[in-house]
Order: C-alpha cells, then sequence, then structure tokens
C-alpha cells in the first residue's frame, strides 16, 4: 500500500471556493440535508457554504478531480478516520490514492451523533457511510447522463471515472460536479449499494490517513493546539477525591516567574455520581501562567488548604478486599439471576469446586495526559477537545460557562489514546470554568502525568466467589456467582458506573442451574468505562474458573468450551432502552460462530503437542461487544515465577473486516494490553487518595517482554461488521493465566501478577 | 544564553530561565509541537530527541545546559525537500501508529539506534526501545518497522540534522 499525503484542514479553507464543488447527501443516519450552512457555527463550513450550491457533510469533490471525504468520527487510535472514509470511498466507486481525508468539524445537525465508544462507530455508521457514498455516486451519474445526452444506464463508474458502457469514453468525476450539485438527491430506495463480491477497496489494508503527519511530528492533537496570545493552565484538585480548596498561597503564586492569575474554582455537580453525563468538575485551585512549564512549576509550590469533608474518607481498596474475603462464602443479598435448581444441584454433584477471584481498579493512563483549550469571548465560548464525545460536552459546557449550547463551538483533535477515558469530559468542563474567569484570553488547560493517574475514571474494581457442580460423568451442572461490587455509597442500590455485572457471560446461559448474587460495598471513587469494560475484568475470572472446572472434570478445555457451546442459539435479544437511533438490532449469540473461532485457534496453536517442562500453551475465549474471540497463549515459568509469554494466537469473527491493517493493528494491540494488565495494572486507594502518581507505580509492558502474536480473522458468516477495538483484549489476561497453570500448576486467582511475584522475563 | 541549534537552524529562545526543560521550550516557545509530553520524569520517552546524535529524554534537560549542542527533533528528520528517513517511511509502510502519541518518541530512539548500528539485533532494538512506552501497545510493529527500516538504510547514512553542514 503507497502512502498518499492528506491534505490538512487550512488548505481547505484556504482554497479558492470556487474550485469546489459540493455534491452528495446522505440519508440515514440521523442527518440532515440542505441544511442552511449559514446557521454553522464553523467558520470553514460558513466559507465553503457560500459557495455556488448545496453543501454536502460528507463528500467534496475539486475541479482538479481529488475527492475530500469527511471523517465524522473522534480518532483516539482506532482508526476510524480511515476506516469510515474508506466505507464511503468503496460506494463513491473512487481511487482511495484520489481521497483527502478531513476530520469533520463538531456538528450533529449534520453528522448526527459524533463519538468514539463502546465499538459502535462502524457498525452505527456502515449502513450510512455506505449510503453516503451512493448518493454522491449517483448524484454524478445522473449530472453526467444529463450533460452527455446519454441514458444513465449506459454509464457506469470505476475508479473515480464515469465511462460510457456504449463508446468506452471515460470522464473524470470533476467533470460533472458542479451539476452533480444541482441533482435531486435521491431516496434511499433509489439507492442501489455493492454487493459486498465487487468490493474493490474494503476488505484490503490502508495504512493509516494520518501517518504521514504522525511521522513528521505535525500538530494533531488536544496537546498541539496553539491558539494566539495563549495561556497555559494547570489546575490542582484535593488528593481526597471530592474535596474543595478553601485558600492557597495566593500572594505566593501570583509572585511567581510567568504566572498570570490564580485562582479558586468552586465544584460543580456530582462527578462521582453523574457519570460521563454530568456537568461536573471538582473544586480545586487554578494557576494561568505564560508557558506550562511556569504553570506546572508553580503548582509545585501550590500550598492548599482543603475542606475534605466531602471526600469518602472511608473509601479504601485494602478494606473492601478484607471485606469480600470475609464474606466470599456467603450469597450476597441481592439476587441477579436464579435459573433452575442450583441447591439440589450442588446437593447432588459429584464433585463441588469453589474459587474467589479479585480483581483491581485500573487506570487508563492514555499516554497523552489530558488536556483542552478554550477561548471564552463575548458570550461565546469555543473549544478544541480531544474528547471522545464531543457531542456530550456541548450542554455542559453550556452550563458551566452559563451560556446557551448555541454559543458553545467544539473543534474535535486527534486523541493520543481514548480507552474510555475521554468518554468523560471532565476536562473540558474545568477549562472552561477557567476560560469564563480569563475572558478574552485563549487557555490551554494541561494536566500533569501525576493529575491524570490522580483523577481518572477508573476501572471498578471488584471480587467473584464461584461455584461449580460437576455430575458423576464429570459435565458441569450448576454454577453460582457471588459477586462483590462498588455502589457510591451505602444507601445505593445499583453499582457505580461501570460496575455491573451482565447476565449473559458463559456459561450463565448455557447451563440450566445458575445462580448469581451480587453485594454491593461503598467506595466513592469516579468510575467508568475502560476498552472493553466489564469483559475486562470478567474475562479473566470467569475463563480461569472455567478452565478450573474442567481441569476438575479431567477435561482437556478446548473440548470442555466446545462441549457446553455444542447447542441451539437463544432468540435475539431485545434492544435495550435508550439506545441511540442508526444501531443495528442485536443479534443473538451464535454457538457456532464462537465454537468456530476455538477450533481455529487451537488449530493454528497445534493445541495438544507436547510442551517442554515449564512451558504450556493456555486458551480461552470471549464474546463481547458482537466479537468473537478466542485465543492460546504458549507461556513458560519457572520456579522463581520469572516467565515469558512466547506467543499468541488469536482468531477473531468480527463480521466483515474492512480495513485488514486497522483490525490486525487493535488486535496486537489488544493482546499486549491484555498482557500489561495481567502483570502490571493495579490503582489502590486509602482515604480516597489514590496511592499510583505516575508509570513507575503503574508500570505499562515494554517492548522487550511483548510476544509475537499471530493474528486471524474467520471469514465472516454474515457481512455486518462489529468493531475490533476492544474484544480481543479480554480473553489475553485468561490465556495467559490458563498457560501459567498449565506449566507451572500454580492458579492464579488475582491480578496484577507481579504482587504475586511474578515477573516477564 | 539566548540561542539553540535545533535542526540545523539557530533558534533564538529569548530570556528564558535556564531551568526550563528543553521539551517546553520546544513546545510552548518554538512551535515545535511534535515532541510530546508524556510523564515528565524519564519513565515513558514520549519526549525523546537527539542531542549530537544520540536519544535522551528531553524533559529531563535544562535549556541551559544546551549551548553548542546539536539538538535533533522529529521534525528534522525529513530532508528539507521532505524526503522521509527511512525509519519514518517504514513506519507508515507498516501502519504502525495506534493513536500515534507516543511515535515521534520511538521514531526518535530507533533513529538513534540505526544511525550507530545498521543491523542491529532482536535484543539490541528492545535495549535501545525500552525506554519509550506506547501505550496502544504497537510495539510488534514498531520492530518490525526497525527492521524493515535497518534494510532499506542499509549503505545510506541516515539523514540527521546534525549531520547537516553548519547553517550560516
Ligand atoms: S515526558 Fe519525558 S520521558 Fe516521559
Ligand atoms: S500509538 Fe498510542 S501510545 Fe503509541
Amino acid at each position: 500500500m503507497k502512502p498518499f499525503s492528506v491534505q490538512d484542514d487550512k488548505k481547505v479553507t484556504d482554497l479558492n471556493r470556487r474550485q469546489f464543488f459540493k455534491v452528495s447527501g446522505v440519508a440515514g443516519g440521523g442527518l440532515v440535508l440542505g441544511l442552511g450552512m449559514s446557521a454553522s457555527k464553523h467558520a470553514n463550513a460558513q466559507l465553503i457554504a457560500e459557495g455556488p450550491s448545496e453543501l454536502s457533510p460528507y463528500v467534496q469533490i475539486q475541479s482538479n478531480g481529488r475527492i475530500n471525504i469527511f471523517s465524522k468520527n473522534p480518532e483516539c487510535g482506532q482508526g476510524i478516520k480511515t476506516g469510515l472514509p474508506l466505507i464511503i470511498a468503496e460506494e463513491l466507486d473512487v481511487r482511495w490514492e484520489d481521497v483527502d481525508v478531513i476530520q469533520a468539524d463538531i456538528d450533529p445537525t449534520k453528522y448526527g451523533m459524533q463519538l468514539a465508544g463502546g465499538s459502535m462507530s462502524t457498525p452505527m455508521n456502515w449502513t450510512a457511510m455506505r449510503q453516503a457514498g451512493a448518493t454522491a455516486r449517483l448524484m454524478i451519474l445522473a449530472a453526467a447522463a444529463q450533460q452527455l445526452y446519454v441514458p444513465i444506464a449506459e454509464l457506469r463508474t470505476s475508479e473515480s471515472k464515469v465511462i460510457n458502457t456504449t463508446t468506452g469514453d471515460e470522464y473524470n468525476y470533476s467533470e460533472f460536479a458542479e451539476l452533480a450539485a444541482t441533482m435531486p438527491i435521491p431516496t434511499v430506495e433509489e439507492l442501489s449499494l455493492k454487493d459486498p463480491s465487487d468490493f474493490t477497496l474494503l476488505g484490503k489494508r490502508y495504512s493509516g490517513v494520518d501517518n504521514h503527519e504522525l511521522v513528521t511530528g505535525k500538530p494533531l492533537f488536544g496537546i498541539d493546539q496553539n491558539r494566539p496570545d495563549m495561556a497555559y493552565a494547570t489546575y490542582t484538585k484535593s488528593p481526597a477525591l471530592g474535596g474543595t480548596a478553601i485558600s492557597f498561597n495566593e500572594v505566593h503564586i501570583k509572585s511567581l516567574n510567568g504566572v498570570i492569575d490564580a485562582f479558586i474554582i468552586a465544584p460543580v455537580g456530582d462527578l462521582i455520581g453523574q457519570g460521563m453525563n454530568g456537568a461536573a468538575i471538582f473544586g480545586g485551585v487554578a494557576i494561568v501562567a505564560n508557558s506550562t512549564w511556569a504553570a506546572m512549576k508553580a503548582k509545585q509550590e501550590l500550598e492548599v488548604e482543603w475542606d475534605n469533608s466531602a471526600a469518602d474518607t472511608n473509601a479504601s481498596w485494602s478494606k473492601l478486599v478484607a471485606n469480600a474475603e470475609s464474606i466470599a462464602d456467603q450469597d450476597g443479598p441481592m439476587e441477579l439471576l436464579n435459573n433452575g435448581d442450583v441447591d439440589a444441584a450442588f446437593a447432588n454433584a459429584d464433585q463441588i469446586i469453589e474459587s474467589f477471584y479479585e480483581f483491581p481498579y485500573q487506570s487508563h493512563v492514555n499516554l497523552e495526559p489530558q488536556n483542552c483549550t478554550a477561548l471564552y469571548e463575548n458570550g461565546r465560548i469555543e473549544l478544541w477537545a480531544p474528547s471522545q464525545t464531543p457531542t456530550f460536552a456541548e450542554p455542559g459546557v453550556a452550563a458551566i460557562a452559563g451560556i446557551s449550547p448555541e454559543n458553545v463551538v467544539l473543534n474535535q483533535t486527534r486523541i493520543g489514546g481514548g480507552f474510555g477515558r475521554r468518554l468523560n469530559n471532565d476536562f473540558a468542563f474545568e477549562v472552561t470554568a477557567i476560560a469564563r474567569l480569563m475572558e478574552g484570553t485563549p487557555v490551554k488547560l494541561q494536566w500533569t502525568r501525576e493529575d491524570d493517574m490522580a483523577f481518572d475514571f477508573y476501572r471498578p474494581g471488584g471480587f467473584h466467589s464461584y461455584k461449580a457442580a460437576l455430575n458423576a460423568e464429570g459435565i458441569m451442572v450448576a454454577f453460582s456467582d457471588h459477586f462483590i461490587t462498588v455502589a457510591q455509597d451505602e444507601n445505593s442500590q445499583r453499582p457505580i458506573e461501570a460496575a455491573n455485572l451482565s447476565l449473559d457471560i458463559l456459561p450463565m446461559e448455557h447451563l440450566e442451574n445458575v445462580r448469581v448474587t451480587q453485594t454491593l460495598q461503598p467506595a466513592a471513587i469516579q468510575t467508568g468505562y475502560m476498552r472493553a469494560p466489564g469483559s475486562n475484568a470478567y474475562a479473566f475470572t470467569f475463563q480461569s474458573f472455567l478452565h478450573e472446572v474442567a481441569e476438575a472434570a479431567g477435561k482437556d478445555y478446548r473440548d470442555f468450551l466446545l462441549d457446553m457451546l455444542d447447542r441451539e442459539d437463544l432468540p435475539a435479544p431485545p434492544m435495550p432502552e435508550g439506545m441511540p437511533p442508526g444501531l443495528p438490532a442485536p443479534v443473538a449469540f451464535s454457538n457456532e460462530r464462537a465454537r468456530n473461532v476455538i477450533a481455529s485457534v487451537t488449530d493454528r496453536a497445534e493445541w495438544g503437542r507436547a510442551m517442554p517442562e515449564g512451558r504450556a500453551l493456555g486458551l480461552a475465549f470471549y464474546y463481547s461487544h458482537s466479537g468473537y474471540v478466542a485465543q492460546v497463549a504458549d507461556v513458560s515459568v519457572n520456579s522463581q515465577k520469572e516467565m515469558t509469554v512466547h506467543k499468541v494466537w488469536s482468531v477473531a469473527d468480527f463480521g466483515f473486516i474492512h480495513n485488514l491493517n486497522g483490525a490486525e493493528n487493535q488486535v496486537q494491540g489488544s493482546v499486549l494490553d491484555g498482557l500489561s494488565q495481567l502483570m502490571y495494572a493495579k490503582i489502590s486507594f486509602e482515604g480516597a487518595v489514590i496511592e499510583q502518581s505516575n508509570f513507575h507505580q503503574y508500570p505499562l509492558l515494554r517492548m522487550s517482554n511483548a510476544p509475537a502474536v499471530d493474528t486471524h480473522f474467520l471469514e465472516p458468516i454474515d457481512v455486518f461488521p462489529s468493531g475490533s477495538g476492544e474484544p480481543a483484549l479480554p480473553p489475553a489476561l485468561p490465556a495467559i493465566a490458563n498457560a501459567i497453570y498449565s506449566a507451572s500448576g500454580e492458579r492464579v486467582r488475582k491480578t496484577p501478577l507481579s504482587e504475586l511475584g511474578y515477573t516477564l522475563v | 544564553m539566548a540561542t539553540l541549534n535545533i535542526n540545523g537552524q539557530s533558534m533564538d529562545i529569548g530570556e528564558l530561565d535556564p531551568s526550563t526543560p528543553l521539551l517546553w521550550v520546544l513546545r510552548d516557545e518554538l512551535g515545535l509541537v511534535g515532541t510530546k509530553y508524556g510523564c515528565g520524569i524519564a519513565q515513558c520517552g514520549a519526549c525523546t530527541v537527539h542531542l549530537d546524535g544520540a536519544p535522551v529524554r528531553s524533559c529531563q534537560i535544562p535549556v541551559g545546559t544546551l549551548e553548542n549542542q546539536q539538538i535533533t527533533t522529529i521534525e528534522g528528520l525529513a530532508t528539507a525537500d521532505g524526503t522521509l528517513n527511512p525509519v519514518q517511511q517504514a513506519w507508515i509502510e507498516h501502519d504502525v501508529p495506534q493513536c500515534g502519541y507516543c511515535q515521534a518518541g520511538q521514531i526518535m530512539s530507533a533513529t538513534a539506534l540505526l544511525s550507530k548500528n545498521s543491523n542491529p539485533s532482536d535484543a539490541e532494538i528492545d535495549a535501545s526501545m525500552s525506554g519509550n512506552i506506547c501505550r496502544c501497545a504497537t510495539y510488534i510493529r514498531i520492530k518490525a518497522a526497525i527492521k524493515t527500516a535497518a534494510q532499506t538504510a542499509s549503505g545510506t547514512a541516515f539523514y540527521d540534522a546534525t549531520s547537516q553542514p553548519e547553517t550560516a
């Protein structure tokens, strides 16, 4: 794949707008066509809109033949800025080399929901993006027919050209673009989408559209934003989460070199309870300076008197662990699931297996620490936000700035790692509060790494106390789980954000006798969604425990899983309440697809082969975000618990893969991320104060310990794609943990393994 | 101290506090934002630049210590006509980046390695790259790209601003 250059936004605005012909609109996907763009809040959109014809949100064709395709969603490393435009380009029937990809403005009236999360970008937009491309193509064909006096049926398209099938004459799209822009927008019914077997672009390998700019160090990220006469800010919050600032050494701070201003900001809302939907910030002290370094240096000299009365100073990870251990052998007070007759099954069991598993809080640690840039002026605020949910940020920004949402303009930047952290917009709300007090001065708020680790929305920790019954034939006949999780306080009747358990995890739907109960333990520590939320913790515990059960039954784990999955599918679940429009209907868990990935990965890894002493293969399967993934890990471990993960085989069924490079990169990264979490990742807290501050206390995997990853995708049964950024992470942890057991005989029942004495060599 | 030699050019930094880390001078004063902030304590390598050809963590280097030293940043790797160095080319060919945030630092470490050792072993690559974190864990592709770059670059000198003739 030959790299191609990408035009940046600026060039578009610099172009003489008469060079632009605006074609296409799009049906579906919540998009509005023919919208008067004079209403746009974005300067460059307005400039283009002053041109002669109707504006298209997705496709522009320039008179020189270059094709601009707009990418609507935030890019955080998941490859969407390459992936979505590719889908449009396919149905537009153009050469990828002719395309320049441009990051779209945040404008829900044009683009509908603009977010990166839940592996939903591809499935949610798949049909809409295809229709966007097909619409523009049909308008070009209609214009060509009119301009050439040829029936449309005698024209076809190929590689950015209209071809007269009678004469063989070829014309560049740009020759018809101006007329095409005036053509009526076809209805969805008039569109004919390609048969997937006719795809010329999708399914191949593409290098990311920003790669050239990334490798040359161009400004792309939130942290790279620079406005004229910009000031730089830090924001310091109470180490005890939820505390507020009473006073600080203001005179001293303001006397420091480079400091422009310093002030206290009062808390807004309930940051811990409102989760990702709330316009909430912790209180603290803002320092505004003439450089990042001046602001950071002054921050080091800050002495603040905190009021920690609102902080949950009882919140302690070690207490949560001790209490969970003390109630592990009971059922929890809340019953989540009770199928069949669990008590009878256990009473009649030939063998009962019980295990207690622990998983810690974790931090997202995006490599780009949180930051945001804002300018508040004349009752209007503009932000440059590395946010995964810019659409959701707008009302909160408006509320905190005390203005109406029409006066909020959000610009999206590239994101230096999402992983779910930037579903929350607290950094945008903080800079809004600061910029509000610095009217007329653009302010870039920069969190330190220490801020970032101490004020995350953490992956919640928790516990599973499992029990399984085997009958005389060694068949698993009953399962119970006492799930011990976290709630915001002792009055809360539900788990805190992202701390709930879904009730469809293998083996819950595959056994007759299943009971799941729950205990809530209070800890007011803000939590949130992290790459493959829930699954990133539960795959380790469930798949390790099922391996224990298989071992107790004397069964090979592959056979155990394949037996369990050898059954009819259940009906598809209903669409959950409150989901955004445009989502594909939920599909039933397919036992066949699950069996296929397990069979395939065990074949590829030569499962069952003889291994040297101290070295073994481990297998795990997990289903999340509509993706089926089975992995085998090849692991050595010695008596000193020095271990090496030599290789991981991954087989996934994500439906149709439209950019093989991107999907493969996601799987490789997911497996390595899984290993990193298994080995090192843990956040702990005492008195609501986070105990880790930087990478020396929260290590990440480094190159020397990265295993090889064999990445394979099954031929899709169904063409509809699911996302590839999340589902390959969860099974990596138990595949490695199961291999450790088979290699050493030691079962690991909590993470991180570094706390159990394991090291990677 | 008022000037730094960066990417073969003399750059005026005025009357800056000499204790300011080079990282923030590059980013805030000189507009060279390709060099990234990740940790500020020499743990992540996102801020890696070359000092007289050797990789260093710019978050740890007070700008006052840099007189008479040649600094190269990610912006200085391509030639003046925009030709990418073999490492940058290999990065695109292997589609290494995910979020891309660490990649400038990775490329600086890799370029420094290959300019000293044109055919590094796996262990040598691991050792040279161990100071660079990739949160997205693109390590497999980074290593593959380094090997590709070593092949394409064999026999050709790595462009590096420090090897350029002094600009007048
Ligand atoms: S920012 Fe310098 S090593 Fe992390
Ligand atoms: S590509 Fe995201 S940190 Fe390396």
